[in-house]
């Protein structure tokens, strides 16, 4: 991370805005489908295994791939563009 | 896996309590406050190696920051510090588990905490779904018997008597029975009423129809006793005489708010003067009126609670375009000259209708009936409506920002959201005074059903969006959590 970088991060935490990003995306993950899909794939994995044999380091391991794979496109675009516009206008100021 | 924690975790709390989790939890996982999130934007990065991430933790016992690569382990192994919170997510892993570890107590400290960030932000608190308590699982346990969703089902549907031309009643009758929210309060069992069991509570009627409506029953209802209510109610309050659907939806709702009102209702609270009853709840909004002097440009504004929009139908062509034209800045002319404050004389002005806040339920009146001392005539002029709608347009804030042509520092706008879904539409069919009303309900997302009466038909949302349109209902597609902080 640059030190650019790292400001931008330190000003979108201190604004809030980074959590009103987090929510937007968790609000539209959630209407998409996408958390019941994920929930399900995770529901098969847990069943793969005894009972207290899985840890969450070995659900995230198997899970991540195919959860960012699932993301749908417009999601991704929308949350690309909203941060893109926020920035721009941040950089006026 | 439990919510009873680990013995270490146990162990752990009986030495030092549960404060170190709080206050890691309210600076840096959910920042309940300005200073907290000061802290948190300059101070959230790996002692050992200076990054962000990948997944950063703080230790439990000595709040080192460290990240989840391999950093935190090596700091936990070293100092045999054990337990180290995820400060994305407020989680507790405990390394002589080797795995996360849940406490109900800490997971009521999260949510709390989570509570507090919404409102230091401003923003809607997340949605946390029902959890059943120890009796709801005593009784889920006791009571066996499981009714499914299935994608075919019929649940919901039932059709109504007609008991002479109540056809209008009928429409309205399943509207509201297939009203999301208003679903979700009565089959709750939300409505807590005083008068039990006296038979005078009109709310505690709906409360039984929608019983009757979920029953799995299929036959159709009569609805002599709850009808007769509301309608000699609403005669007897308004004066209501039109079998019209619009009057006998605005006086249902008026009805059953002053049944609330009228210290019915337990739960019932008053803020700011406004009514907080369920009927307001879901279907007030605020509709505000700017009046603008054309000499000395002085704005008088008012807001008034709205229950529906009745729109023109002459001309426009589609719903959108009906409320362009009415959120329209409109020029009063000499003839209407309204006394301005400010100039201490009756002036010209300009007048334009905005919506000052949404009500969960949007109802749209399109006035297709046109009552005038000459000739009364219904209007048939086609009004496309669609089945998704963003209100946004309509709105006080952004019209604001559109007339000063400064649209771009809303920072707001980014995350509103004030999408709504179609989900049922009232039709006249035929003429004024030889006509019959049905309405479509969407029973369930992508299912809609035609209610004519006694009969209900399976449609497609096609025929919906090519009927007429009479009366037009959209539910918020996304609903926005406000919580108590305790
Ligand atoms: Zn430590
Ligand atoms: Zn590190
Ligand atoms: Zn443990
Ligand atoms: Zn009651
Ligand atoms: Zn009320
Ligand atoms: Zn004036």
């Amino acid at each position: 991370m640059t030190v650019n970088n790292t400001i931008a991060h330190q000003r979108l935490i201190l604004s809030g805005d980074r959590e009103r990003f987090k929510e937007l995306l968790r609000r539209r993950l959630i209407e998409c489908g996408w958390r019941d899909q994920i929930r399900m794939v995770c529901r098969e994995i847990v069943k793969e295994h005894d009972s207290n044999s899985i840890t969450l380091d070995m659900l995230v391991a198997r899970v991540t791939p195919r959860a960012r794979a699932l993301v749908p496109d417009p999601v991704k675009k929308e949350l690309l563009q909203k941060i893109k516009t926020h920035l721009l206008t941040q950089k006026n100021l | 896996m439990n919510d009873t924690g680990c013995l270490h975790l146990s162990n752990f709390k009986a030495a030092k309590g549960s404060s170190p989790y709080k206050i890691v939890h309210a600076f840096f996982v959910a920042s309940t406050s300005y200073e907290a999130r000061r802290y948190k934007a300059t101070s959230c990065l790996c002692f050992s190696c200076g990054q962000p991430g990948p997944r950063l933790h703080s230790c439990l016992h000595c709040i080192y920051f460290a990240c989840y690569g391999g950093h935190i382990q090596e700091h936990s192994k070293n100092k045999k510090h054990f337990l180290y919170v995820d400060l994305s997510y407020g989680n507790v892993f405990c390394a002589q588990c080797q795995d996360y570890i849940y406490d109900r107590e800490l997971t009521d400290i999260s949510r709390s905490n989570r509570v507090l960030e919404a409102k230091s932000l401003g923003i809607s608190v997340p949605y946390t779904p029902w959890l059943p308590n120890g009796n709801e699982v005593m009784a889920l346990k006791r009571l066996r018997k499981r009714r499914l969703i299935s994608p075919h089902t019929t649940i919901g549907l039932r059709g109504l008597q007609n008991l002479g031309s109540t056809c209008f009643m009928n429409c309205i009758v399943q509207t509201l029975i297939h009203t999301p929210l208003l679903r979700d309060y009565f089959l709750g069992e939300r409505h807590k009423c005083k008068t039990q069991g006296s038979g005078k509570c009109l709310v505690c009627e709906v409360s039984k129809l929608f019983q009757e409506f979920y029953s799995g029953a299929k036959t159709p209802l009569t609805l002599h006793r709850l009808l007769h209510l509301i309608w000699t109610h609403a005669r007897h309050l308004a004066g209501y005489e039109q079998q019209d659907a619009h009057e006998f939806f605005i006086a249902t709702l008026d009805v059953l708010h002053r049944h609330c009102m009228n210290g019915v209702e337990e739960t019932e609270k008053k803020e700011k003067d406004r009514c907080n009853c369920i009927i307001d709840q879901i279907f007030t909004g605020g509709l505000q009126s700017d009046v603008v002097c054309t000499s000395c440009s002085g704005v008088s504004t008012t807001i008034d609670p709205f229950w529906d929009i009745s729109l023109d139908v002459a001309g426009p062509g589609s719903l959108q375009a009906c409320l362009e034209r009415f959120t329209r800045a409109e020029h009063l002319g000499s003839a209407a000259k309204i006394k301005c404050s400010n100039c201490r004389a009756y002036r010209e002005s300009t007048k334009q209708l905005t919506l000052e806040t949404l009500p969960i339920v949007a109802s749209f009146h399109l006035k297709r009936f046109e009552h005038s001392s000459q000739i009364d005539r219904k209007i048939s002029a086609f009004v496309s409506f669609p089945a998704e709608l963003d209100m946004t347009p309509f709105m006080s804030t952004h019209r604001r920002a559109v007339d000063a042509a400064d649209n771009n520092n809303d920072p707001e706008g980014l995350f509103e959201d004030n999408r709504y879904s179609l989900f049922a539409v009232v039709n006249h069919l035929g003429s004024l005074d030889a006509g019959h009303y049905t309405a479509y309900v969407r029973q369930m997302k992508g299912s809609w059903f035609k209610c004519d009466d006694h009969m209900i038909t399976r449609a497609s949302l096609r025929e919906v969006l090519d009927s007429e349109g009479y009366l037009l209902f959209y539910h918020k597609t996304v609903l926005e959590y406000e919580c108590d902080v305790p």
